[in-house]
């Protein structure tokens, strides 16, 4: 009888398959876990005590919120309160929410919830992106809070008549197909006040967010690479 | 830049972070934990034929 092969083997090849199977599983597992306890949100006590989550708390929208190129990362990352020394978030220089820079805890995440229940609701992912998810139909959200538009010397606080960013965003989500930004102008999704409030505080927040830098290049960021 | 070592800069270190650190790490993690076992599978199966045979 010849010499039997063990690439012929029935049971060389169970036992791999068995393997690199049962290790995947394992490794798929405990990737859930590492996923989970990274993209979990911060606290209220993380901001104070100056500790930087992927994803900060919700008093987040008490302070200004700055998207700066980090040498190290090579990429931009969104610094809270002011950046330190080694250009990351201090948690130091607070900015003003609608007229307020003290919103507690219960309150932020109250309008957080409101805002993102209303993202849902008026299903923004249809035209936009949020977070990689959604459609290129209109423009990119996931760093909306930092586009220079919105800002002192963009277009949209005059367009609006508002003084500030919040409130011309505010503003414009509740009757968007009154000014001409693009065009594939926004359609009126009736957007009440309340909830136009927590859709601005849904967006400061998210640009909060350490996505590792994406959207890569969203040029309408200041201080962006490539920025316009 | 682009040197075939790069300083780790994810923020939050953990294992999964250092495997995506560059085009190197996950193939040789992945060939270490597929190929090393196969070979030793590969020599006990191969024994047991010898002994078998």
């Amino acid at each position: 009888m010849a010499k039997k092969s063990v690439w012929s083997d029935n049971r060389f090849w169970q036992r791999s398959a068995a393997w690199i199977t049962g290790f995947a599983s394992v490794l798929l597992i405990w990737l859930t876990f590492d996923t989970t306890a990274q993209i979990s949100m911060g606290t209220d006590s993380d901001i104070q005590n100056g500790v930087t989550k992927r994803v900060p708390g919700p008093t987040v929208i008490n302070y200004k919120i700055t998207y700066e190129m980090n040498k190290k990362r090579q990429h931009e990352i969104p610094v809270i309160g002011g950046a330190n020394a080694d250009g990351t978030s201090s948690f130091q220089e607070k900015e003003k929410f609608f007229g307020r820079d003290d919103w507690s805890e219960e309150e932020a995440t109250a309008l957080l919830h409101l805002g993102k229940l209303g993202s849902q609701v008026k299903n923004c992912m249809n035209c936009h992106t949020l977070l990689g998810n959604g459609a290129y139909y209109a423009p990119d959200l996931t760093k909306a809070w930092l586009d220079p538009a919105w800002g002192p010397e963009g277009s949209m606080q005059a367009m609006t008549g508002k003084n500030t960013k919040e409130e011309a965003m505010a503003e414009f989500l509740q009757n968007p197909s009154q000014y001409p930004t693009h065009e594939r102008m926004m359609p009126n999704l009736g957007i009440t006040a309340e909830e136009a409030k927590g859709l601005v505080a849904f967006l400061k927040h998210m640009s909060t967010i350490d996505t590792n830098g994406f959207p890569r290049n969203f040029g309408k960021i200041q201080g962006a690479v490539n920025g316009k | 830049m682009n040197a075939m070592f790069e300083p780790f800069v994810d923020v939050v270190p953990s294992f999964f972070a250092t495997l995506s650190q560059g085009p190197l790490t996950l193939t040789i993690f992945l060939h270490t934990i597929i190929v090393l076992p196969m070979i030793w599978i590969y020599r006990q199966e191969k024994a047991r034929l010898e002994q078998e045979g």
